[in-house]
């Protein structure tokens, strides 16, 4: 290794010289953008082992519990650095997404041990935290001695590291002074317009900018694709229905969940403005929407623009740029744009899912998982995912101002980094965190299916729903 | 013997075929998946012209799965081996058990014996997630979570009351004039048992013992569970497919297609004890 | 039952105590292979009655029978009793009677229908949770071949489980297509080990065959009937794979049956109490239509053995 180029790299991560200068003094040494990435690979490594001993766990041995997604096979590529350099083994069992939080709640619950360390989205803690199965990490990220001086916490997405705190009680602000860090932000989606140009162009329709707007998009998509359908959102009889697409128009009218008084929480659902964007969303869904919209999960939503089956979708915006690769059939014709649902907004308000990294209350080696948690969640982990695999959208400001990320991004998913940096600020959970979340949004979706199949009209229907959820809200103790 | 009409008779052929179609075309189009890329399956509207190619059993036997992302470890021929040894020993478990028990609610009436036989059909009646639950607490106790024996153990629930009951009824159809007369001959019981009840409840056992297993290879909530990855069958490992960035339609019908050969290689060996049947039929009183 | 004529003092002595021991020893083992499966079923007992979230710890509590008070009180309760009542009566009959028909039309032992009969039993060979995925991307509205095949008939509009008013006959269909092979082979194995004496006499005798059906054919299988549909009907009325990875219980609430409601009580809303107090009626309610089968089967095998 030559001295002079180690110097360079290690002044880089020490964060002495700015990536453009980095490169214009690696060009001036004659190294191409490939070695600069190696190089880089190895001074990362070097820094992370200074001043801190990596190999206290040496000979430990970590057991993870993994959805099957695209960001643990990110994991799983880079974990050879992660083994080299604290010398722990690390094993994992992978199960698909359907089955996944199934056997995260049965391993938990039963209080194994097995498992170190878990994928969890943000959501599901307001579950395992008062369950007493997740430990809160601000004892770890905030302690010099166990965490490296470089993991710089405070990088993360604010909205981010907000919305993965909370205090534990029903209504409490996520990321209050006195919430607790349940998971670590590793990997999430905003939810935003994917769509399809060539459609768009076919028609001569530009990306809708409001509700309205998108409405009215949407049908004349339908009429003159004469095929295609307008507008893809998903509509399955499930809480995650409610989270993506709807949820951010919801909250981009400023409308909430529920009203906190007094430590009560009080549905919120029924005012004037909920019913106004509620009676615009199924209309869209009726003139517009999937046939079979009332099944559709994730993997409908992806797959109909991925195949051409659909114009645009409402949804994750990392579901769109799965979708302009792989064998889709539209790869490549994937455009991406920021929406704001009211027009007197002044920003997008994406609700957004996290995937978070979890650490197991009856774990017995949680120094030794947290090691593995801060790897996983670093800078060094984040820049390797995002520019070798889909490990994205990334959740630190650092990785997203990564020039190699961005230009590897902006060639293959136009758009993209726009629609992102433009709503990012807003990106955060708009839920009321609350223990009753899953029964209460899957009974929503319920409420919305009745009316997309005009069993139930708008109005009446969220005002039965609103008295039905505080019957509810009371009964648990919480209304 | 046989009095059909030429009428009858293509009435007949044309009823089966209606019934082949109906239980066999969706088979047959899963079949027809396996052999395709997602890209040929998501066709708008579905057509039956493709260039078949073997990707996706290659991608499963091997364990190799290419992406845009890369290459990624899949498992499915582990998964497709834990299912054959669940399967096979919690039926070889359940015959053992349950065709001498059949044998003996159909040939004595005990005291209590139609209480305890009741008892054992009723394990069918729990819902498996109000007894797997508080089940993986006790067997975190017991040192049974994650062990083949384990689970072989709670599969007793699916496979046990099934077979019981169904050689019960071929046990209660046999004349018991055979068996005596054995006996009689100076047999013992034993002999009398192996040598005559057994060849003679033979189709059903052979009906009962392909059903059980049918059901415990579909099984999946018990490993799920119970098991880590690792133990897990094929119904949860074929699940593996269905993933962030779309659904791999033609690797899940290549899977179906690969999970149901070893049942069907069974269930084309069990016929000739199926058809036994009528044979010996003339036996029988 | 007779008692052996016994050769030897020796053999009478051990032949009684053989009587008495044999069916003990016969079917305790398989009694105690499953009797631990009980400890847990009391367990899920205990949480019935408590109030129980797993989330909200302050609150549990034991509140007696207070779960399943609040069902009483509970529309959605009652819908979920209704649609898995239906679901069982439509599944068990349209499989008996399908699978009934299709064992009369290959009961005679061809090559043709021996291989036919293991070919039907394709269906239920592929697992439930795999097949709805395939049924799902089947009916499909864009890349589906069924729904292809309904717009060819003029159906352009027939949404399948998406639909309210066809939600429930898709997951049926469904339902039929993986099941009825089920009683099918059960009734098939049955149909060919039935004694062949009555039927020659009455052929003999030139008896109509709808005669022959009904007074004897159909008698003398109605114990396996019993036995098929008993299981059938324990499976379909506890059924979760097809109707959850169909349509997850909508939509609406069109398809809320037992299983998917207490599973969803259980792993999303972690409230144990509901969730257990809800299997437990669903245990009682297959518990009492089982009992009602077992008690028909007993009566008929009694009448077959006094009359033989």
């Amino acid at each position: 290794m030559y001295d002079k180029e180690k110097g360079l790299f290690d002044a880089f991560v020490k964060q002495q010289m700015s990536r453009r200068e980095l490169i214009r003094a690696t060009g001036k040494l004659g190294l191409g953008a490939a070695a600069t990435g190696i190089l880089l690979n190895q001074a990362q490594t070097r820094a992370m082992a200074a001043d801190f001993d990596w190999m206290k766990f040496k000979g430990s041995k970590l057991k993870l519990l993994l959805n099957k997604h695209p960001y643990a096979d990110a994991m799983i590529a880079n974990i050879d650095t992660f083994k080299t350099m604290t010398g722990m083994e690390v094993s994992y069992d992978i199960f698909a997404e359907d089955v996944y939080f199934d056997k995260v709640t049965a391993a938990l619950s039963s209080g194994s041990t097995e498992y170190d360390a878990f994928m969890t989205g943000a959501y599901m803690t307001w579950t395992y935290g008062p369950a007493g199965w997740i430990t809160d990490l601000n004892e770890y990220i905030k302690d010099p001695a166990k965490t490296h001086p470089t993991y710089n916490w405070d990088d993360m997405l604010p909205g981010l590291r907000a919305s993965t705190a909370w205090n534990g009680v029903p209504g409490g602000e996520l990321g209050s002074a006195d919430a607790k860090q349940w998971c670590i932000p590793w990997g999430y989606e905003l939810n935003n317009i994917s769509y399809n140009q060539k459609m768009f162009d076919k028609v001569g329709v530009q990306v809708p900018k409001n509700i309205g707007e998108m409405v009215e998009v949407a049908a004349k998509l339908k009429a003159d694709l004469g095929g295609p359908y307008g507008i893809g959102v998903r509509g399955s009889r499930s809480w995650a229905s409610i989270h993506p697409g709807f949820l951010s128009g919801y909250a981009n009218f400023g409308e909430k969940d529920f009203n906190v008084a007094d430590g009560k929480l009080k549905a919120a659902m029924n005012t004037a403005g909920s019913k106004a964007f509620h009676a615009d969303w199924v209309k869209m869904i009726q003139d517009s929407g999937a046939k079979d919209w009332s099944t559709h999960t994730w993997y409908q939503v992806g797959t109909d623009l991925g195949a051409g089956a659909s114009a645009m979708i409402f949804d994750a915006d990392i579901l769109g740029y799965f979708m302009n690769g792989g064998d889709n059939k539209e790869k490549g014709n994937i455009g991406y744009a920021p929406f704001s649902a009211n027009p007197a907004a002044s920003a997008p308000t994406p609700n957004v899912w996290i995937w978070s990294l979890g650490m197991n209350n009856a774990g017995i080696q949680k120094d030794a998982a947290w090691y593995f948690m801060q790897w996983a969640s670093s800078t060094e982990h984040g820049l390797f995912g995002a520019q070798k695999m889909d490990f994205v959208n990334p959740v630190r400001a650092s990785v997203w101002k990564d020039e190699i990320f961005r230009k590897r991004i902006d060639t293959a998913y136009p758009g993209y980094l726009n629609q992102h940096d433009v709503s990012a600020p807003g990106a955060k959970i708009y839920f009321t965190a609350q223990p009753l979340f899953f029964d209460l949004t899957t009974q929503w979706s319920e409420t919305l299916q009745k009316m997309v199949a005009r069993e139930l009209p708008v109005d009446e229907g969220l005002d039965k729903m609103a008295e039905d959820i505080d019957s509810k809200l009371k009964e648990a103790g919480l209304g | 013997m046989d009095h059909s009409s030429t009428f009858e008779k293509a009435l007949r052929s044309a009823l089966i075929t209606l019934v082949l179609i109906f239980f066999l075309f969706p088979i047959l189009w899963i079949f027809l998946m396996s052999l395709q890329t997602n890209e040929t399956i998501l066709r708008i509207p579905p057509s039956i012209l493709f260039e078949p190619n073997l990707d996706n059993y290659r991608a499963l036997i091997t364990g190799k799965l290419q992406t845009t992302a890369g290459n990624l470890d899949i498992a499915f021929m582990r998964n497709l081996w834990n299912s054959v040894l669940l399967s096979t020993f919690s039926v070889a478990l359940s015959l053992l058990l349950g065709v001498p028990a059949a044998y003996a609610f159909a040939r004595f009436k005990f005291r209590l014996g139609e209480d305890i036989a009741f008892t054992l059909l009723s394990f069918r009646f729990a819902p498996p997630l109000l007894v797997l639950l508080p089940l993986s607490l006790y067997f975190k106790t017991l040192g049974l979570t994650n062990t083949y024996i384990g689970l072989i153990w709670v599969y007793q629930l699916i496979c046990l009351p099934l077979i019981l009951w169904i050689v019960r009824g071929y046990f209660e159809d046999i004349s018991p004039d055979i068996e005596h007369a054995y006996r009689i001959a100076g047999n013992s019981w034993w002999k009398t048992f192996t040598r005559v009840a057994i060849p003679l409840a033979r189709p059903g056992i052979a009906a009962a013992g392909l059903l059980a297993f049918i059901f415990a290879w579909n099984n999946f909530v018990f490993a799920l569970i119970l098991a880590s990855a690792d133990k897990q069958p094929v119904t949860v490992g074929a699940l593996a497919f269905v993933t962030a960035s779309g659904i791999q339609y033609g690797q899940i019908a290549a899977a179906i297609v690969l999970s149901v050969t070893p049942t069907l290689a069974l269930a084309l060996y069990a016929q000739r004890y199926l058809v036994e049947g009528l044979s010996m039929g003339a036996v029988k009183g | 039952m007779t008692a052996n004529t016994a050769n030897s003092s020796r053999h009478v002595k051990q032949s009684r105590f053989m009587r008495k021991a044999l069916p003990y020893i016969l079917s305790l083992p398989a009694l105690l292979m499953c009797i631990g499966i009980l400890i847990p079923f009391f367990t899920a007992v205990y949480y019935s009655m408590l109030r129980y979230r797993l989330n909200l710890p302050q609150m549990k509590g034991f509140i007696w029978f207070g779960n399943y008070v609040n069902f009483f009180y509970d529309p959605s309760f009652w819908n979920t009793v209704y649609i898995s009542l239906l679901y069982a009566f439509l599944t068990v009959s349209l499989e008996l009677m399908l699978g009934l028909a299709i064992a009369l039309l290959l009961q005679k032992p061809t090559r043709f229908n021996n291989i036919a009969s293991i070919l039907l039993l394709l269906p239920l060979m592929t697992a439930p949770a795999l097949a709805s995925l395939m049924w799902k991307l089947m009916t499909n509205p864009n890349f589906g071949i069924l729904s292809y095949f309904a717009g060819l008939l003029g159906f352009h509009d027939f949404r399948w489980a998406s639909d309210p008013s066809t939600a429930l006959f898709t997951v049926v269909l469904v339902d039929i297509w993986v099941y009825t092979p089920f009683i099918m082979i059960l009734l098939l194995a049955g149909l060919r080990s039935l004694p062949q004496a009555p039927f020659e006499a009455a052929a003999l005798d030139g008896v109509p065959r709808s005669f022959v059906f009904f007074r004897i054919t159909l008698p003398m299988l109605m114990p396996y009937i019993i036995t098929a549909s008993l299981f059938r009907l324990l499976d379909s009325i506890q059924q979760f794979d097809i109707i959850y990875s169909m349509t997850q219980g909508g939509p609406g609430d069109k398809l809320l049956v037992f299983q998917v409601q207490a599973y969803l009580d259980f792993f999303q809303s972690t409230n144990v109490g509901r969730s257990a107090a809800l299997m437990i009626i669903l245990w009682a309610i297959t518990y009492f239509l089982s009992n009602i089968f077992i008690k028909q089967w007993l009566k008929l095998r009694e009448r077959a053995h006094g009359a033989g």
